[in-house]
């Protein structure tokens, strides 16, 4: 059936986890592709038909018109069915960049396509020469916080940091009281975790 | 036009229903699997996707058949007990499929029978949203089409509601304001 496979794409694509984003699909991507290059040839090969047989192209309503309809409405659905998966996924894509911040973890990396990729750093520098234009951090604080201050617990050996109010050890297992807006850069890359309680 | 990068709209419109070709169309045969050349004949019963079915019955190419999930027997069971008709398995989007079909078909009474199924199934959904336990919700939600999200809001603004009417003080303090200053020297 013509489309089928598009709508799978769109499908798979639908089938995810809501805001997460699966690999990367190049090779149903690329067999789409390929389905309308055959539509585009089927079209042609109607068309010249009909110019052959001496008929006006633009008033013919035969057998051969309808069939080049047919193909034409079959590109055309395939068209936006790749569309939508690339806007999707590109909208995810940016929505990265606020939640991970300019680097990519690499099994998010591994996901993405070269031109996706590419996408993301552009984004990602766009937004960061809008923000020393304002001179201003966007990322942080995406939800307005009751208190400036967070208890937090370090994940992993980061070192001797120096923070906007202070300069801290953070090592291993150790608890700070420390600034949101300082603690907000290591919870998005997995270094520490904020207590609850 | 809904839309154009709508991934809701586009699974939709695959949905497939049956047409009869009013013309005959070269180059297509795929479309029929019974056609002995690659040639769709004209009279020919052939099930399409609603985005090919759609564009085509413009162009009187088709007559569209109204899909099967809006049959008589559907129709004699969603007026018996409207909750209880498995409506995913028939069509997963039997609204929107609905909607886009009756003007097409010219069926005035699809219109009416939409809205009194969405009328009869909201008023359910939204009382096992609110009552039913978390174990028996699958076997429920099963049966639902897109409606599982008003389920799912209908069950967290209840969650919601129980939190404000249980939870603590009314006006709840900023955190910051509890706190002593910190003398700065």
């Amino acid at each position: 059936m013509y489309g089928r496979r598009a709508s799978q794409l769109v499908k798979e694509f639908s089938a995810g986890e809501k805001g997460q984003l699966s690999a990367y699909n190049s090779d149903m991507f690329d067999q789409v592709i390929r389905e309308c290059n055959a539509h585009h040839l089927e079209l042609q090969n109607l068309m010249r038909k009909i110019q052959d047989e001496g008929l006006d192209i633009q008033t013919t309503r035969n057998a051969d018109h309808f069939g080049a309809v047919i193909h034409h409405l079959s590109l055309v659905r395939n068209k936006r069915c790749l569309m939508a998966y690339v806007y999707n996924r590109a909208e995810l894509i940016q929505n990265l960049r606020w939640k991970a911040g300019p680097v990519l973890p690499p099994e998010i990396q591994e996901k993405l396509s070269y031109s996706e990729e590419e996408y993301f750093r552009n984004h990602s520098a766009a937004l960061e020469a809008y923000m020393s234009e304002l001179e201003l951090d966007l990322t942080v604080d995406m939800v307005p916080p009751k208190d400036p201050y967070i208890q937090v617990r370090v994940l992993d050996d980061i070192g001797e940091v120096l923070l906007s109010d202070q300069s801290a050890n953070l090592a291993r297992h150790s608890m700070h009281f420390l600034k949101r807006s300082d603690a907000e850069q290591f919870i998005s890359q997995g270094l520490m975790e904020e207590l609850m309680g | 036009m809904a839309n154009y990068y709508d991934i809701d709209d586009i699974i939709m419109e695959d949905e497939l229903i049956w047409v009869v070709f009013q013309k005959a169309a070269n180059g297509v045969g795929l479309l029929d699997p019974g056609a002995e050349s690659n040639t769709v004949e004209q009279g020919a019963k052939v099930e399409l996707p609603f985005w090919l079915a759609q564009e085509l019955h413009l162009r009187q190419v088709v007559t569209i058949n109204v899909p099967q999930c809006f049959n008589q027997k559907t129709r004699k069971e969603i007026q018996a007990d409207a909750a209880c008709v498995d409506l995913k398995n028939r069509c997963s989007y039997f609204y929107e499929l609905g909607c886009k079909t009756a003007p097409l078909v010219g069926d005035r009474t699809i219109g009416s029978f939409l809205l009194y199924a969405f009328k009869s199934r909201y008023k359910d959904v939204l009382s096992k949203a609110h009552t039913a336990a978390f174990t028996v919700a699958p076997k429920f939600l099963s049966i639902l089409t897109k409606e599982e999200t008003m389920y799912e809001s209908a069950q967290s603004s209840m969650a919601t509601f129980k939190k404000w009417r249980m939870g603590g003080p009314r006006l709840q303090r900023a955190a910051v304001l509890g706190k002593k200053r910190k003398s700065t020297d």
